[in-house]
């Protein structure tokens, strides 16, 4: 390929981060005239031609290429930004840029005629930027910046039907709980920086970076002690951010709200933008991790595969059930991370933006084809509710397929490539589990019945909406009836349907071992392989899933569902262990009292103060002002008016009478006689 | 016996009297009668004081001098009423207070 265009890995994927950004600034122009999406479209359809074509074959298993520019220089330290290019980074730029075209041409049919569309390929398209740009960030202040943008760009896809207040409400809720992530991360930046000196990706973590225990033998001079209390809370902050983005069990809370968003952007959300961001970071600093950290990790993943599966089994909407399913399996991709394999975590993420973009793409054709009945009929119902479904394969024979093959890779059944990738987690975990001993082993049996749990709900979701009979059969006719999905639609459900597959991964389709990706990133891990793991987890999964799927038949298509409608555990699953009323309770309205409390300080308190000094000069202002007016003016006025007085007196005698004068002048004369005479 | 003390007496009376109109009449006229009183009231004094002067009758010639003075000033005198009264419309001292500032 490089013959037909000679341009460098380098520059190709710097042109696929800038494509859709260019995108975004056209559209911004143009405004609202631009409504077909076209422009934004074939900047990915470039951006993914160029990563398989130009980038992908060039880098993967060959050296890592770096490019960096001083962006500025603070004192002797100057801030590189700049491309890095390994396994992992085009690894991670192809997912995300091969997830993004099926949904942008869904997005066509599905999005059509939405008044607000222009906004939403303008922001569509900064969304795939900030996210290809992510990927191939070289710095992590560079990563930062586009881990704020990719939250900034999923708040406004999330809240893009603002005028719905769940949707702001959730919008603001996604915003402000990646906000807790995203001081993690920023913390983490700086520990970092304040003791290596150094942000750079390849410097830090690359073969002979200061993290990487194999730069001992290198003889490398600054050499991080694994056991500095410093590296495991960067780690902790890290994670946290990480934990917020990929919605980890307690952050997770914003994503199932983020349903309120289109469904094509919940899809690229959950499959390869927004949460895979988390697990991308966590493999990128891996050897920042110390052994404390890493359990940790672990520990999150695990009750979050956990509490994700529980609560997707109460849900009754179908993208809920997705978004709890999204959960559990980040918390399978953190164990991953969290044990050390984190190839198998980058596995897990590859396989599963497939069959999740999928299964939304699935549902939303769904919930597309019920929403156009709600409106042809004038009915009100709820078209995301699956009791509202039932025996839709009969109208949307090729969805159901589609929805099948991903349910299927989804629950990790045999020659999917999701039970590649979720056996390498688990029985990865295993491994891991059986070398630590004790109470290790708790994390592999709950990721075992985490993936039962996981076949059961993702059953039920079929069950309930492909079989069974249609709640609203009768009011279908000749003129209206459910139909099958465009074109348009089916064709990128299609395409995300064949890579559902093994061999999309792996030509051999039961180990994961041969997998070109696990080959591509692997890792040397400190547990030794149990050959004997490798067969029977595998086996008990598949029966697992088998048997949970046959329970979920005979309860929900035979109705002999045995649980009544109120029960206090279906409930207690269904409001999420009311974790979000916790939230509220605690949180929220804690947080309230302490601003009602520091509002009432500052009221009475602080303005209370200022009050009284206010209070205080103007008295004394008051005082001075009557000094001033009495004494001050008084003496004044006094000397003023006894000289008035006085001349007052006297102006009788001037007053223009010649008699008056005469007789004035009479007195002074006897006046002076009389003086002479009495002397 | 007539004693030049009884002359001064009546002197001293119409000098009061002239006196008088000069200050507290309301009539230009009055107050140059007044004047004229007290002219004469000297010049009785002048005449009476004569006695002493036998040889040159020096107060008895001061005396005609005197009163052919006395009546050029009331000519004059009367021809500024006569002008104040076409000035002013009256011959009220009361009225007239141009004198003032």
């Amino acid at each position: 390929m490089n013959e037909l265009l000679p341009i460098s890995p380098i520059n190709a994927s710097v042109l696929i981060a800038l494509l859709p950004f260019l995108a975004f600034l056209i559209q911004a122009v143009l405004g609202k005239t631009q409504t077909s999406g076209n422009i934004s479209l074939v900047a990915i359809i470039l951006s993914t031609t160029l990563s398989l074509f130009w980038v992908f074959p060039a880098v993967w298993n060959h050296d890592q290429q770096t490019l960096k520019l001083v962006w500025f220089v603070i004192g002797e330290y100057d801030l590189n930004v700049g491309v890095l290019l390994n396994n992992l980074t085009v690894l991670m730029q192809l997912i995300v840029c091969i997830i993004a075209l099926p949904v942008h041409i869904y997005s066509k049919a599905y999005m059509k005629a939405d008044p607000g569309l222009h906004r939403y390929w303008m922001f569509l398209s900064l969304f795939c930027f900030a996210m290809l740009s992510l990927t191939i960030s070289i710095n992590l202040f560079q990563s930062y910046i586009f881990w704020e943008l990719v939250g900034f760009a999923s708040y406004l896809l999330i809240g893009y039907w603002f005028t719905k207040d769940s949707a702001v409400q959730a919008n603001k809720k996604a915003f402000l709980v990646n906000r807790i992530g995203d001081i993690g991360f920023l913390i983490g930046i700086a520990l970092i920086y304040s003791h290596v000196g150094t942000l750079d990706l390849t410097m830090l973590f690359g073969p002979s970076g200061v993290f990487n225990p194999s730069s001992l033998e290198h003889g490398q001079s600054l050499v991080i002690d694994t056991d500095a209390s410093w590296r495991t809370w960067a780690g902790i902050c890290f994670f946290l951010g990480a934990m917020a983005k990929s919605a980890q069990f307690p952050l997770h809370i914003w994503l199932p709200d983020a349903m309120e968003g289109p469904t094509s952007v919940s899809s690229l959300i959950h499959a390869a933008t927004m949460v895979a961001a988390g697990v991308f970071l966590l493999c990128t600093i891996f050897p920042l991790f110390n052994a404390t950290v890493l359990l940790l990790i672990a520990i999150i993943g695990t009750l979050t595969a956990i509490s994700g599966a529980i609560f997707a089994l109460g849900q009754q909407d179908i993208k809920k059930i997705l978004a709890f399913s999204t959960i559990s399996q980040l918390g399978f991709m953190m164990v991953g991370v969290g044990i050390g394999a984190w190839d198998s975590a980058m596995f897990h993420l590859g396989t599963h933006a497939f069959f999740k973009c999928l299964l939304f793409l699935c549902a939303g054709a769904v919930i597309h084809e019920m929403a156009h009945l709600k409106k042809h009929r004038n009915l009100e119902f709820d078209p995301q509710n699956l009791r509202n479904m039932g025996g839709l394969r009969k109208y949307m024979p090729k969805t159901f397929l589609c929805m099948s093959i991903a349910s299927l890779a989804l629950a990790g059944f045999p020659l999917t490539a999701g039970y590649l990738s979720k056996d390498s987690i688990v029985v990865g975990a295993f491994e891991w589990g059986a070398y630590h001993g004790g109470w290790h082993m708790i994390i592999p049996i709950t990721l075992i019945i985490v993936s039962i749990l996981t076949a059961f709900y993702i059953g039920r979701l079929i069950w309930k909406a492909f079989f069974g009979n249609f709640r609203f059969a009768d009011l279908l006719n000749t003129d209206h009836t459910m139909r099958e999905a465009p074109v348009l639609m089916l064709a990128p459900m299609i395409f995300l349907a064949l890579c559902c597959f093994a061999p999309a991964f792996s030509l051999q389709p039961l180990d994961y071992h041969a997998s070109w990706l696990m080959q591509g990133l692997h890792v040397q891990t400190a547990y030794p392989a149990i050959p004997s793991a490798h067969l029977y987890i595998p086996v008990i999964l598949s029966i697992g899933a088998i048997v949970s799927w046959f329970i979920g038949w005979k309860w929900y298509t035979q109705r002999e569902y045995p649980f009544s409608t109120g029960n206090k555990l279906v409930q207690l699953a269904n409001n999420q262990f009311y974790l979000n009323e916790f939230n509220e309770v605690i949180f929220v309205n804690s947080i309230k009292r302490l601003s009602g409390f520091l509002y009432f300080v500052d009221r009475k308190v602080v303005d209370g103060l200022t009050y009284l000094f206010t209070n205080l000069i103007q008295s004394i202002a008051r005082a001075v002002n009557w000094l001033d007016k009495n004494v001050i003016d008084g003496l004044v006025n006094m000397v003023a008016n006894s000289t008035y007085y006085l001349g007052h007196l006297v102006r009788h005698v001037q007053n223009g009478q010649l008699q008056g004068y005469l007789g004035f002048a009479l007195t002074v004369l006897i006046l002076g006689f009389l003086y002479l005479i009495i002397k | 016996m007539i004693t030049l003390t009884h002359f001064l007496l009546v002197s001293a009376c119409i000098f009061c009297i002239g006196m008088y109109a000069v200050l507290a009449k309301r009539n230009a006229i009055m107050i140059l009668v007044g004047i004229e009183l007290m002219i004469n009231a000297a010049i009785l004094n002048f005449v009476a004081f004569s006695k002493y002067d036998k040889t040159n009758y020096g107060g008895q010639i001061f005396a005609l001098f005197a009163i052919v003075l006395a009546a050029a000033a009331v000519a004059v005198g009367l021809a500024i009423i006569l002008n104040v009264y076409r000035h002013f419309n009256t011959i009220n001292p009361k009225n007239m207070h141009e004198l003032k500032d």
